[in-house]
């Protein structure tokens, strides 16, 4: 099958820096895709370009079989766009909103009463069609404007940190809404965000950093290139510890973090006993666990995505 | 076209939904209409009169109800128009500029969203006619109309080129200040452009304004019937630096300078919109 993204070489330089260098990538049909990195790696430079906001210097963008470069119209049209922030005309009813939409990407006329019924059906806002949307709470805008890129039927739905600055509960909510979303509409995702435990449900992720792509895989693949499990441990004395950690398993990959020994191992199951019959420093806590996705950013870039963020 | 029509149909959804809006544009008309058409009239009427020589013939408030309602197009050409700067702070700009509608399409449904709202300002001052005692026939009413639509698109291009060159809310103020003040004081909307300095009459001359009032007051009042010191009193043999202007010239004078104000308007809107 023929990928719905397809990015070549693509550059964007600006007088004195180069914010993308010559970055290639494919997104697959259907999938979820996930593109992580931290401010300034530039991310949002690349999204501009797929989205035919900003030129690039060099380098080519295929989307749904259309040139981003010279079909702009046909790659709009085929792409839905969920920015982080509100975008909604606050003054107009929920279905006012809808309709204008349908108006600026040309869906037929006769499909425009049952599409808006059938996108507010999805994110459960069906009951408050004709309420303004200043009305709303954050939550309910954010699937109203789900709702809204997904009006005209695009390939592809782009959503930037989609449920920042929401609580946890809704955001948990909103990702029901996102697969509940992708098992009916069968509609490829492009997803950007801070919170690395929601990029767990991507089929691939991208990592981008410093204006290059340093990893594209599943997440899992990503996970095992890390190779094995982590052992967190805290003790009365941290520096003590690690040295004894190293004297005994000197293959050990050990980070001291926030008062915390991570210590990376093949296998937690063989190592664990070892490592603590090796320790004369009291342990206060122990956790053993998989390698998650920040993990993975954090062996990618040096840095937790959450520093990253504060640069 | 669809484009066009949606966000045509966004501002006059907009318009009837803002009630305080819409019931505060008529504050100022209404004042100046207050001010100029009862306080000032008897003065005006014995100044204007003698000056002419023409006694009884002056009668202010028909000379000046033209005028208060090219200034109530004028403003809320420009102030729906400045609704674009609005848009760009509340995000909605965003959710346009990345649909798949042109540049010069938006442009245009902006232009002429902001002129179907002065217009339905304008002929909502209508209603003061009868009120004001005036006698305006039906058919100067029917005739002015189309004029008032076409005076109206052409400041909303003004309104939108200014929209495109400043960034915020803030300037505003100034933007009414330095140039909407002055276009109605010096268009002959409020009084006769008579006997002005030399400088002053340079300014009215370059001042569009000047053109739609004087349309809208040769359209609606009674000209003819009118003895020739109280037309020239009133202003309204207009010449431009000695040579007597047509109101058919007039007319293609303002209908180019909208066609022109769209043309920049959209080229400085894709310039900052890109």
């Amino acid at each position: 099958m023929e990928p719905i993204i397809s990015v070549r070489g693509l550059t964007k330089t600006y007088k004195q820096t180069t914010a993308v260098n010559n970055i290639d990538f494919d997104v697959d049909q259907g999938e979820i895709f996930g593109f992580l990195g931290p401010n300034g790696a530039g991310k949002s430079t690349t999204i501009n370009m797929i989205c035919t906001m900003l030129a690039p210097t060099s380098g080519s963008i295929t989307i749904n079989g259309w040139n981003a470069a010279k079909q702009r119209g046909k790659v709009r049209e085929s792409i839905g766009l969920i920015f982080q922030e509100n975008t909604l005309d606050e003054k107009l009813t929920a279905r006012e909103n809808l309709m204008l939409h349908c108006r600026f990407y040309r869906v037929p006329k006769s499909r425009r009463a049952a599409r808006i019924r059938e996108v507010l059906e999805i994110v459960d806002l069906t009951d408050k069609e004709n309420q303004r949307v200043d009305t709303f709470s954050g939550g309910m805008k954010r699937r109203l404007e789900i709702a809204r890129g997904l009006l005209h039927y695009p390939k592809v739905l782009f959503l930037d940190e989609p449920t920042v600055g929401l609580d946890p509960q809704t955001r948990a909510h909103l990702w029901e809404y996102i697969l509940r979303l992708k098992k009916k509409e069968n509609i490829t995702m492009f997803l950007t965000t801070h919170y690395l435990d929601e990029a767990e449900i991507s089929d691939r992720v991208a990592i981008m950093d410093q204006g290059e792509i340093i990893a594209i895989d599943t997440p899992d693949a990503l996970k095992r290139q890390l190779g094995g499990d982590i052992i967190e441990l805290s003790s009365t004395d941290n520096e003590a510890a690690r040295r004894e950690v190293e004297a005994a398993v000197p293959e050990a990959e050990i980070t001291v973090d926030d008062g915390i020994l991570r210590i990376k191992v093949a296998d937690s199951d063989k190592f664990v006993s070892t490592i603590l019959k090796s320790l004369d420093t009291p342990v206060t806590s122990l956790n053993i666990r998989r390698p998650t996705l920040n993990d993975v950013f954090l062996a990618f870039t040096g840095r937790k995505i959450s520093e990253a963020a504060e640069d | 076209m669809e484009g066009i029509y949606a966000i045509w149909q966004r501002d006059l959804l907009k318009f009837f939904r803002d009630k305080a809006r819409l019931f505060g544009s008529f504050t100022m008309p209404i004042l100046f209409l207050l001010i100029f058409g009862g306080g000032l009239s008897g003065t005006m009427e014995s100044m204007m009169g003698s000056m002419a020589g023409a006694g009884e013939g002056f009668n202010y408030v028909e000379f000046v109800f033209p005028g208060i309602v090219a200034m109530t197009l004028l403003m809320t050409s420009i102030f729906s128009s400045l609704s674009i700067i609005e848009d760009k702070d509340f995000g909605y700009m965003k959710e346009i500029l990345v649909s798949p509608i042109s540049r010069v399409s938006i442009a245009v449904g902006k232009m002429l969203g902001a002129a179907t709202v002065a217009t339905i300002q304008g002929i909502i001052l209508f209603l003061l006619i009868p009120l004001l005692g005036l006698s305006y026939s039906i058919v100067s009413l029917l005739q002015v109309l189309p004029f008032m639509f076409l005076f109206a698109a052409a400041l909303s291009g003004l309104g939108l080129l200014i929209a495109s060159l400043i960034r915020s809310t803030q300037g505003f103020q100034m933007i009414v200040q330095v140039l909407v003040m002055p276009m109605i004081f010096l268009s002959g909307a409020l009084f006769p452009i008579n006997n002005m300095p030399a400088w002053m009459d340079i300014i009215v001359k370059l001042n569009p304004v000047t053109y739609g009032v004087d349309v809208m007051k040769k359209i609606m009042i009674d000209v003819d019937s009118l003895s020739p010191q109280v037309q020239n009193a009133m202003g309204l043999n207009l010449d431009v630096f000695g040579r007597p202007v047509t109101m058919i010239e007039e007319i293609l004078f303002i209908a180019g300078f909208a066609a022109l104000l769209v043309l920049l308007a959209t080229f400085s809107f894709r310039r900052a919109n890109a």
